[in-house]
C-alpha cells in the first residue's frame, strides 16, 4: 500500500521533546503505540482530532507537524 | 506485533484449522440423510473453534495485558471496518452462488455446505485483510 501524501515531523518533534517515546506520545493523544508508529511512517493519516492533539502535545502549530505533498487539487 | 494483529492471526489460523478438518471429515455424500451428521460435525467444530480461539487469546493477553485491555483506537476501528467490507462481499457472493445452484438441481445439504464455505472464506478474508492493513497501512 502506498504511503499517504501527508508527511510529518513527529520523529524530530519527539527527539526535541527530550526523546519522548512513541508509547508516551500514544498515551497522551489516546491512541496505541502502533498507530503512532504508522503515522510516523506515513502508513496512516490520522483524523483531524488526533492531528490537533499531536500538535498540542508538542505545543506547535498543526502545519509544523503535518504537510501535504500530494497532487494539487486546483490542477485537476 | 500488536495484540489486535496477533488476534487476527489467531482467528485466521483457528478458522483454517477447524474448517479444513470439517470439510475433510464431513460426509461427502450429500443426501438429506446425512444432515444429522452435518449438524453433529458443525457443533463439534464450533466448540473446537471457540476453545482454540479462547485459549490462544488468553495466552497472548496474559503476555501483554495492557495492550489487550486497551480500547480500539481510530486506526484499529478503520481496519475492522475495511476488513468487514471486504469479507461482506465475499460472503454475499458465495451465499448467492450457493443458493443459485438450486436451479441446477442442488439439494438442501449441498446448498448448506456452500453457504457454510462462503462463511468460512469470508472469515478468512476478514482476518487476512486485518493482517494486511496492520502490516502495510490503511
Amino acid at each position: 500500500m502506498a504511503k499517504t501524501p501527508i508527511a510529518n515531523t513527529i520523529r524530530r518533534l519527539r527527539f526535541d521533546a527530550d526523546e519522548m517515546t512513541q508509547q508516551q506520545l500514544a498515551e497522551r493523544i489516546g491512541v496505541t503505540r502502533q498507530t503512532v508508529n504508522a503515522i510516523e511512517l506515513g502508513k496512516y493519516s490520522p483524523s483531524l482530532e488526533v492531528a490537533f492533539r499531536i500538535a498540542a502535545v508538542f505545543e506547535v502549530p498543526l502545519e509544523q507537524v503535518f504537510s501535504y505533498h500530494g497532487e494539487d487539487p486546483s490542477k485537476r | 506485533m500488536s495484540f489486535r494483529e496477533k488476534s487476527a492471526w489467531i482467528s485466521l489460523i483457528s478458522i483454517l484449522l477447524v474448517s479444513v478438518f470439517f470439510f475433510l471429515h464431513v460426509p461427502w455424500s450429500l443426501r438429506p440423510s446425512t444432515s444429522p451428521e452435518l449438524v453433529h460435525a458443525l457443533l463439534v467444530c464450533a466448540i473446537a473453534l471457540v476453545v482454540i480461539e479462547g485459549v490462544a487469546h488468553l495466552v497472548v493477553a496474559r503476555r501483554a495485558p495492557l495492550d489487550a485491555r486497551a480500547p480500539k483506537d481510530e486506526r484499529e476501528r478503520l481496519i475492522d471496518l475495511k476488513a468487514v467490507r471486504a469479507s461482506h462481499y465475499v460472503y454475499l457472493a458465495g451465499s448467492l452462488a450457493s443458493v443459485s445452484t438450486l436451479h441446477i438441481g442442488a439439494n438442501g445439504v449441498a446448498i448448506g455446505y456452500g453457504v457454510l464455505l462462503a462463511f468460512v472464506v469470508a472469515g478468512v478474508v476478514n482476518n487476512a485483510a486485518k493482517i494486511v492493513y496492520h502490516r502495510r497501512g490503511v
